[in-house]
């Protein structure tokens, strides 16, 4: 009887470590929706703003790396927690929210990373970044509900504000393909397409209004340049036109003119009952991938009035974003800190494959009992406890939840090899698939 | 269409609901206990807001647990399916606070869990529509 009360316990701790690791992270703060929490909230998150570089080469250290097919190729802690990151179009230069108001800029040279800009101009957490593949551009929104785009001139990076005209914070943003467009997702239940006009030389949002329920979590840019997909914390999964008369051409659009219109809604998936995040296209826009704070991976083919959808169950815990690698291949990344792999058979039926990272798991009650130090750890500080036992020596090259997965690519491609990984333990990860032969026949 | 209609059609849910526990008595006469909780699982009404039909339903599959002996042979005799709809109901055993329930309970949801993963009890616990 104590055995299984004791059991019990373990497992109310293993919640509360994910609950714990939910409310480290920022995105934890847009479910309330009172202005006065919110706010509160959002200060209270700023974690450590004197962060200090530390460059661990523990490939060479760690005898777990000296397998013969390692995945991850390069760990580095940048910061305390990484909200988000992106890429320069070149692969040289990596921008990077280290959970406050600033953006860091570091660059490669001579294997080490150098610290090359600081963009200060938020007033509070930066939530989402992207860099433009083509024109060289950064976007980048904030709690502070406002977005601005970064050109790089020769004193540096110049901002431009965009009024978003939001009343909550803006938590994602991603430019469009033909980088003519962005669009930001908020806790205000919206989603603003941003685009130029060339005559006022000023940005302008054009919001999707009252057809959330609730914060819009992750949004992704169809290739065609005009449909955009996005979750949110009512469980849901949509698609909108976002053709805007002067910026899209009326031929890029799906073809179907009833569907151009800005704002209509395509279709709506409600396949999960709980929190959506992180939703992404494949290369080709054909198939449509979102996760659930449910274990629940959703995979979409058709969208459209005869959408087919297959949701996957995983064993273990929640994902926070994904990836398509290929047409047969996503990854999904989140709360248990190694990147797992979908695919694709031949008839079009998704299924877990395996996890990128393989750990050595220990016998079931060695596993229970590394669990529960290790949610103390988290409790107490990780170098308290680590040093003690060998929990260490099962870790991988994340060890907190990661909640950012980019591709590592020069333009945008049909299949890609190398991504990165960030998440709330500060580090970014990059992972190479090409000795991983299991994983390359569905490339 | 017809979901909604069913949903709401709280007696004809009932009447199932006895047809069930009818069955399940004899089952549990056979000393078949996993048919039992395999029959007292299938058609739960999750749907439903009706906590009555949610409650007759506990009652049946609260029988069926309490009948299972032998933890080990229940998970070599029961499909993957019914891991998610278990875990539901096993946390609604543990929510009674009876001391005979909750032990059943937690000897099952250690081996569940030892079987469907953590990812069960997420499905569970984040699943605040469809609950048991």
């Amino acid at each position: 009887m104590w055995a299984s009360t004791n059991r019990a316990t373990i497992w109310a701790q293993k919640i509360a470590k994910l609950i714990l690791s939910l409310q480290s992270c920022n995105f934890g703060v847009l479910l309330f929706t009172t202005p006065q929490f919110f706010f509160f909230s959002a200060d209270r998150s700023i974690l450590d703003s004197s962060n200090t570089l530390q460059i661990t080469q523990r490939l060479d250290s760690r005898s777990r790396f000296t397998g013969k097919s390692m995945a991850a190729t390069s760990v580095h802690k940048f910061a305390q927690c990484i909200s988000c990151h992106a890429w320069s179009p070149d692969l040289s230069m990596i921008a990077f929210c280290p959970n406050n108001s600033e953006v860091h800029i570091y660059k490669l040279s001579e294997d080490k990373w150098e610290k090359v800009h600081v963009l200060q101009k938020h007033d509070q957490i930066v939530s989402g970044i992207d860099w433009s593949y083509r024109s060289n551009k950064i976007v980048t929104v904030s709690h502070d509900r406002n977005s601005y785009v970064w050109n790089q001139e020769a004193t540096g990076w110049v901002p431009t504000l965009v009024i978003l005209r939001l009343n909550r914070a803006a938590l994602c943003v991603q430019w469009s393909p033909k980088e003519n467009k962005f669009a930001v997702g908020s806790g205000a239940k919206t989603v603003c397409i941003c685009y130029y006009e060339q005559e006022n030389n000023w940005w302008v949002s054009k919001l999707i209004r009252k057809r959330h329920d609730s914060s819009v979590t992750s949004i992704a840019w169809h290739p065609n340049n005009v449909l955009l997909a996005t979750t949110s914390t009512d469980g849901k999964c949509r698609v909108f036109s976002t053709f805007i008369k002067g910026v899209d051409a009326k031929e890029s659009a799906t073809g179907n003119s009833a569907d151009t219109k800005f704002g209509e809604q395509i279709v709506q998936l409600d396949l999960c009952f709980c929190w959506a995040f992180g939703v992404r296209w494949s290369p080709s826009g054909n198939t449509l991938a979102y996760v659930g704070h449910n274990s629940m991976i959703y995979f979409v083919d058709e969208v459209g009035p005869s959408a087919a959808a297959q949701s996957v169950a995983i064993r273990d815990l929640p994902l926070r974003d994904v990836l398509f690698l290929s047409e047969r291949m996503v990854v999904g990344v989140g709360f248990d800190c190694n990147p797992m792999v979908f695919v694709a058979d031949e008839s079009g039926l998704w299924s877990f494959l395996r996890f990128l990272e393989e750990r050595k798991s220990a016998s079931s009650s060695a596993k229970y009992g590394s669990q529960f130090s290790e949610a103390f750890g988290k409790f107490y500080g990780q170098s308290k406890f680590s040093a003690s036992n060998n929990v260490e020596q099962s870790r991988g090259a994340h060890d907190n939840c990661i909640n950012c997965i980019l591709p590592l690519a020069k333009q945008r491609k049909s299949s890609v090899t190398r991504f990165t990984t960030s998440g709330l333990d500060g580090k970014i990860v990059t992972w190479d698939l090409q000795k991983q032969e299991d994983l390359l026949d569905y490339l | 269409m017809a979901e909604i209609v069913e949903a709401d059609n709280y007696e004809g849910i009932i009447t199932r609901i006895e047809h069930k526990s009818r069955k399940i008595e004899s089952l549990l006469k056979q000393y078949k206990p996993v048919e039992a909780l395999k029959t007292a699982l299938e058609g739960s009404p999750p749907k439903t807001k009706d906590e009555r039909c949610k409650s007759a339903n506990w009652i049946v599959v609260h029988r069926a647990i309490m009948a299972i002996k032998d933890v080990d042979s229940l998970f070599s005799a029961l499909d993957p399916e019914y891991y998610d709809i278990l875990m539901k109901y096993l946390y609604r055993g543990l929510s009674t606070g009876d001391r005979p329930t909750c032990d059943q309970c937690l000897r099952i949801h250690e081996k569940l869990t030892e079987k469907a993963g953590l990812g069960c009890i997420l499905r569970c616990l984040a699943d605040t529509v469809n609950t048991v």
